[in-house]
């Protein structure tokens, strides 16, 4: 009966913290500017920008938005960035990739670039941009061995907060229709008795997968 | 008894070679060879006959990246890349591109122009030194272009950056040749672009 109570409680005690480390807010801000929809012959192509001096955009992440959106109801076809920034090449490389809808302009009147943007059969360009930055690091952990054998003891937690931002232009109007944006923030932690148990915050996982359905809606036209 | 103290000699020779041999390990320097794959630019071709020379400096250039202690820490291998790329992007800038090894060969094939590029300059910025959570690179070239008879058209200088984001999983030599690979797509990118709009280029073009 002890025995059954003992491991009850520390199942709680587990139970308790998987909630805790479970604990992930995200918040999804969508701002349109143009009517959106989308053929079954076209394709979303995801590129991550990759101007900025301190942070790129994970192609991880990239890769993550577009496989979620080519999941579930009303999926759309997705062209892997790699490939379509390498058939493209040089014309969207960090430094020669259009910044704005108007160098998207002047860049189709390039016979190659449109040639191969019509065999993509791409019609909205994502351009993601952001990163995942983990802040409030503390505790401390310390493990030891000897010959009586090894173990950690201690308590350490984190909080993780991934921000991105999606725009989304019309390649056949050549404009901008429209924002997303995605804030996620978790808190994660790793308690250590004999053995680390890390529950981590899935934060870019959920940004992400948010992120994705918002984005297969948008181009959808829902 | 002389047997055995011949056999603990033996045995104490080759732990000190094995000694030896892993304080060299620890010590030495990690050498990087720039490996990767380069796509093919989609631009309009220039009607040129051109000739390459690759000077050994190029061929050859490899950049040795020294800890704080003074010791060499990176020895980096980028020659041969350099001449991977140009292989891919020459021959889709100009109708025809052959390679030369002087100057005097190129001189009696009788090309619109010879070509000759150089690194002048190669930084690499590490994390553990920058503590940004990028590795980096920046490469400045010389780019010579001459007619057939050896007179000067043009010298332009060309910089290209690369960068690629640390991750704990991967090596240190993997983040650096990642980085210069953005760094030689990079070169590539503008050197295709902005080839015909450098000035004195431009001025010969509009000879011909």
């Amino acid at each position: 009966m002890k025995h059954f109570l003992r491991i009850n409680r520390l199942g709680i005690a587990l139970l308790l913290l998987v909630s805790l480390a479970s604990c992930t807010t995200t918040t999804i801000d969508e701002f349109r500017q143009g009517e959106t929809g989308i053929e079954n012959n076209e394709s979303v192509v995801i590129l991550g920008r990759r101007q900025a001096s301190d942070y790129e955009t994970r192609s991880e992440f990239v890769e993550c938005v577009g496989e979620g959106m080519t999941r579930g109801e009303n999926s759309i076809s997705i062209v892997p960035e790699q490939e379509f920034i390498d058939a493209m090449f040089p014309w969207f490389e960090p430094r020669t990739a259009p910044l704005r809808t108007r160098d998207l302009e002047r860049l189709m009147t390039e016979a190659v670039v449109s040639q191969k943007m019509t065999e993509f059969g791409v019609r909205y360009i994502v351009w993601l941009d952001g990163f995942t930055e983990t802040t409030d690091r503390s505790g401390s952990i310390s493990c030891t061995i000897g010959p009586g054998g090894a173990g950690c003891f201690g308590f350490g937690s984190w909080e993780d907060d991934a921000n991105f931002n999606a725009r989304v232009w019309d390649v056949s109007s050549l404009t901008n229709v429209g924002t997303i944006s995605t804030d996620a923030t978790g808190q994660s932690y790793l308690p250590a008795f004999i053995i680390p148990i890390p529950l981590i915050a899935r934060v870019e996982a959920n940004a992400c997968s948010r992120l994705a359905t918002q984005l297969k809606d948008f181009v959808n036209g829902s | 008894m002389n047997r055995v103290r011949g056999l603990m000699r033996g045995r104490v020779r080759t732990v000190l070679i094995l000694v030896a041999a892993l304080y060299l390990t620890a010590c030495g320097v990690n050498n990087v060879v720039i490996e990767g794959s380069f796509p093919t630019p989609n631009i309009n071709k220039l009607p040129l006959n051109v000739a390459v020379y690759y000077d050994p400096a190029l061929t050859e250039f490899a950049y040795i990246e020294y800890s704080e202690t003074g010791s060499e820490e990176y020895n980096i291998a980028s020659g041969q890349s350099h001449i991977e790329l140009f292989s891919t992007v020459l021959p889709a800038m100009f109708d025809g591109v052959v390679v030369v090894e002087s100057i005097e060969e190129a001189e009696a094939l009788g090309v619109d122009a010879i070509f000759a590029p150089i690194i002048e300059e190669f930084q690499l910025a590490l994390p553990a030194k920058t503590k940004l959570d990028v590795y980096e690179i920046w490469i400045k070239y010389n780019m010579r272009l001459m007619k057939a008879d050896g007179d000067y058209i043009a010298d332009w200088v060309l910089t290209s950056y690369g960068k690629t984001p640390s991750e704990s999983l991967r090596s240190v030599e993997a983040a650096i040749n990642a980085a210069a690979i953005v760094a030689l797509r990079d070169l590539a990118s503008s050197f295709s672009l902005s080839f015909s709009q450098v000035p004195e280029v431009k001025d010969w073009l509009n000879t011909l």
